[in-house]
């Protein structure tokens, strides 16, 4: 019956692309403030290689980030 | 001449109709920014202002579904008068609301009045209940906002589990960064969903007036450009009182919170005008606030104001269908001209510059900025 209402296909899209979006992009940009604070603070400490793998942490959440907005716009664009 | 003057009149309407919708609807999209103090108000809605512009130019989904898929009208004067009824329906509504400091949904507002009106003047059969009110209206209406919820209170317990052991310091500030990249994004998200009901009545005007087909659907450039001045002149214009609602009236938020509210709102807009559902940002991004609120803790919501938001949402469909009918009926006591269009219009402009003098010498400034 709602089957037939709705277009289940198109609500079900909704879903699960805000759910992956909506987590994904705010976790990517946690990722990058980590990264990059833990990154000046083990820097600061002198210790290189732990502030090496936080700024690498940190540039590929900031990367996803952005890489995740830029596809969605693209996608929007198409329309 | 006398449906060329109608046309006119409509298209004017719609576009105020807009300005109201950004004045009314878009406060709430910058209200995040400003209560956790990412920006300061004026230069967040400025900054809203152009990537609403920006946004109305991205997607055309949301206009074909208002055009084609909620009602139809014919091409005579009598579907002319009943887009217009819709219209003066939605801006009352939203009037209303905004004069009281509720916040309610400008497209549900604009949906109601168009279905009002267009139910009175040209019959039953000429609403789509099932597929296009109930599919693509209420029931997206209805998963929108708890899909914010969800989103908002998923993303803020994930962000607490990475950011939480840290110093609140940089962790504050790097989210107050974060805040005017999704503000940007929730910005251009309601340019996305809600500029294009504007361009979506226009056009249904135009096929009213035989302007544009009906079996070759498009939207005119002028319209695309007009709806986006429209919408983004609005959202500058503000609305202080609506701000001051869902920016901390709702619960306090930090600034992670902030981040993970917009960030689910987008991301739930984004997705619905992919699809062509015509959602509204209230909705959503009130959702978005009140889970990113209950996950961190259930006190904090305030939840009598989430209460009146919710009774604002309930009442908005039938109350400006209610409204766009009596409009429609009112204009046509003056037979299928001009004149009916001509003095209502007239009216809702002279009631709508009192409400708008009236309230604004009342209303100020928000604290945020203030302080």
């Amino acid at each position: 019956m709602i089957g037939a209402i709705v277009d289940t296909h198109a609500l079900l899209q909704v879903v699960w692309v805000a759910l992956a979006a909506g987590v994904g992009v705010t976790a990517a940009y946690g990722l990058a403030i980590l990264g990059t604070t833990r990154a000046l603070e083990f820097s600061r400490d002198g210790h290189v290689r732990q502030a090496a793998l936080y700024a690498a942490v940190g540039v590929a959440g900031f990367a996803a980030f952005v890489a995740a907005i830029v596809f969605g716009i693209v996608i929007l664009l198409g329309d | 001449m006398s449906s060329e003057i109608i046309v006119v009149i409509v298209v004017a309407t719609a576009l105020i109709f807009d300005f109201t919708n950004g004045f009314h609807d878009t406060a709430n999209v910058v209200a995040t920014t400003i209560s956790t103090r990412a920006l300061p108000p004026r230069i967040a809605v400025a900054y809203a202002s152009i990537l609403n512009f920006v946004g109305a130019f991205i997607s055309l989904e949301v206009a074909a579904t208002v055009a084609k898929d909620v009602v139809s009208v014919q091409p005579n004067s009598v579907g002319l008068l009943a887009v217009f009824g819709g219209l003066v329906g939605a801006i009352s509504w939203n009037l209303i609301t905004w004069y009281f400091g509720l916040p309610s949904s400008s497209s549900h507002a604009l949906i109601g009045g168009m279905v009002g009106a267009v139910f009175v003047a040209e019959g039953a059969d000429a609403v789509f209940f099932q597929e296009g009110i109930l599919g693509k209206v209420m029931i997206p209406a209805l998963v929108a906002p708890t899909l914010a919820f969800i989103i908002g209170g998923i993303a803020i317990l994930v962000l607490y589990r990475i950011v939480g052991r840290m110093r609140p310091g940089p962790v504050t500030g790097g989210f107050r960064l974060g805040q005017v990249i999704s503000g940007g994004l929730l910005a251009l998200a309601h340019g996305t969903n809600d500029a294009q009901k504007t361009m979506g009545v226009i056009t249904l005007a135009l096929v009213a007036n035989g302007t544009v087909a009906e079996d070759n659907f498009h939207v005119p450039s002028w319209v695309v450009i007009a709806a986006a001045t429209a919408i983004a002149l609005g959202t500058y214009a503000g609305g202080w009182r609506i701000i001051k609602t869902m920016g901390s009236r709702i619960h306090k938020m930090d600034a992670a919170q902030g981040f993970a509210a917009q960030g689910a709102g987008s991301a739930v807009i984004l997705a619905a005008s992919h699809v062509g559902f015509p959602l509204s940002t209230t909705h959503t991004i009130s959702g978005a606030v009140i889970g990113s609120g209950a996950a961190k803790r259930l006190s904090a919501v305030r939840w009598g104001v989430a209460g009146n938001i919710v009774v604002a949402w309930i009442l908005t469909l039938p109350m400006a269908a209610v409204i766009g009918a009596l409009t429609y009926l009112v204009t046509r006591a003056f037979g299928t001209g001009a004149l009916g269009p001509i003095v209502v219009s007239t009216a809702i402009l002279a009631g709508s510059t009192f409400l708008y003098t009236h309230r604004s010498h009342r209303a100020g400034v928000p604290a945020a900025e203030s302080s």
